[in-house]
């Protein structure tokens, strides 16, 4: 019954698939502005993975705004930047949150600008 | 020669149905299977209403997964329904008024498990996987969580089981209530006039999956939407305010286990944090949301917040 159910799925996502709803959104910083003032915000500066899939940005109140691609949509979350850990190894970067059951942020850069190397850094939370 | 004897309603035992109630669940199925697929092509011919491959993937997956614990812990609920029907206070039986009344007061129950179940993290640490899709549509409603039966959320129907309402007659109603709101998740269906005044329809639907500020909190109806009109938490579609769905703060992945058990995770992490009983209370049956300093983000917070906006934007500039 189970696999059985499992194969359905497996059918309607290719269905899905076939039917061509796999739209990619790609960031840019005029969707990055509009995603902090629907958040009651404003963005300070932003930095966004080369691929154009993630970016995280700093809001004018302080907070980070971690921004994904999800398929056709963009996923946001606010945090405040004490509650985020930011590595940068070279042009990797890796953030990992307090909130254990959001998911770790990797992304590549074409450049680190130098409040995210603050913020690795431990500085300017 | 023995009096005719008049024709009575078959009586049925605490363990018995007029059918098996578990088909409507099963004979169910087949038509969600090809009503998604309908809407799916409606979706690509019309281009009204959204899909996204990986997040109906994550849906669908999260219904097979429900099934799958459902099978597992069912039975727990099952048996809590069976022993409270033990000390019932009336045999209320299978007739047709016994029938009529269940159905509403199993809408009822459904009401006030799906209000707490937003307002009471607790609840909502099993309901959040419902909502966590950015998109509305037929696939969002199999979206259901793993952890409803060991999150308790059955106990909102062990009063009609008390009251003595048979448990297969609860079930059956609860049944009835989770295919009747599978429709109703989707964006291709508007206002549909009438109907809208005492049923559960798309619009109100939509309502209640959005994050706008306006529209959160609103429209826990399972089938009728007159509990929300009784209860003041009715708020309706506006056409200039098209909903934006998901959940406040973003899950951002479509990791099915990471979907199922965030939230609980979060509890976890918090209470484990917590300074006293207060915090931990807080944590655990607080609104979603709360925070003993108050910098996390409550609906009602969102609301409130929404509203100083709002207003500071009427007030014309001198």
């Amino acid at each position: 019954m189970t696999a059985a159910s499992a194969g359905v799925v497996v059918f309607m996502v290719a269905v899905a698939f076939v039917l061509g709803f796999r739209a990619k959104t790609r960031l840019d910083e005029a969707a990055l502005r509009q995603l902090a003032v629907n958040e009651g915000d404003r963005s300070a500066e932003a930095v966004i993975a080369a691929n154009g899939k993630a970016a995280l940005a700093r809001l004018a109140s302080g907070k980070l705004m971690v921004v994904r691609v999800m398929g056709a949509d963009v996923s946001a979350r606010l945090v405040a930047a004490s509650a985020a850990r930011l590595r940068l190894k070279r042009d990797k970067l890796s953030v990992t949150f307090a909130d254990t059951g959001y998911p770790p942020l990797h992304m590549r850069l074409s450049e680190a600008p130098p409040w995210v190397a603050a913020l690795a850094a431990g500085e300017a939370k | 020669m023995t009096a005719p004897v008049m024709p009575v309603a078959p009586t049925y035992g605490a363990h018995e149905a007029p059918f098996d109630v578990s088909l409507i669940i099963t004979f169910a199925v087949p038509a969600f299977v090809l009503l998604i697929l309908l809407e799916m092509i409606i979706t690509k011919v019309t281009k009204k209403g959204r899909y996204e491959v990986t997040d109906s993937a994550t849906s669908l997956s999260m219904g097979l997964g429900n099934r799958i614990f459902g099978i597992l812990f069912g039975a727990f609920a099952v048996g809590a329904y069976f022993w409270v029907y033990e000390y019932r206070l009336f045999d209320l039986g299978w007739t047709l008024p016994v029938l009529v009344a269940c159905f509403f007061a199993e809408d009822l129950a459904y009401y006030w498990f799906h209000r707490v179940a937003h307002e009471r993290r607790w609840f909502w640490a099993s309901h959040v996987v419902h909502h966590s899709s950015q998109h509305y549509n037929l696939t969002t409603a199999l979206r259901q969580t793993w952890t409803g039966t060991l999150g308790l959320s059955f106990i909102f129907w062990l009063p009609l089981v008390y009251i003595g309402f048979p448990p297969l007659m609860v079930l059956m109603f609860s049944a009835f209530s989770l295919v009747y709101q599978f429709w109703i998740h989707t964006e291709l269906i508007d206002r549909m006039g009438p109907f809208e005044w005492v049923m559960n329809t798309p619009s109100h639907h939509r309502v209640h999956h959005a994050i706008n500020p306006n529209y959160l909190d609103a429209n826990y109806a399972g089938v009728l939407i007159i509990w929300d009109r009784m209860f003041g938490t009715f708020i309706p579609e506006r056409k200039e305010e098209p909903p934006r769905y998901g959940i406040v703060s973003q899950l951002g992945t479509f990791n099915p286990f990471r979907v199922a058990f965030h939230e609980w995770i979060g509890i976890w992490r918090d209470v484990t944090h917590a300074k006293n009983a207060r915090e931990v209370l807080g944590y655990m049956f607080g609104p979603p949301g709360w925070s003993p300093d108050g910098s996390r983000k409550t609906s009602a917070s969102l609301k409130a917040e929404w509203a100083a906006r709002q207003q500071s934007s009427a007030v014309p500039a001198e």
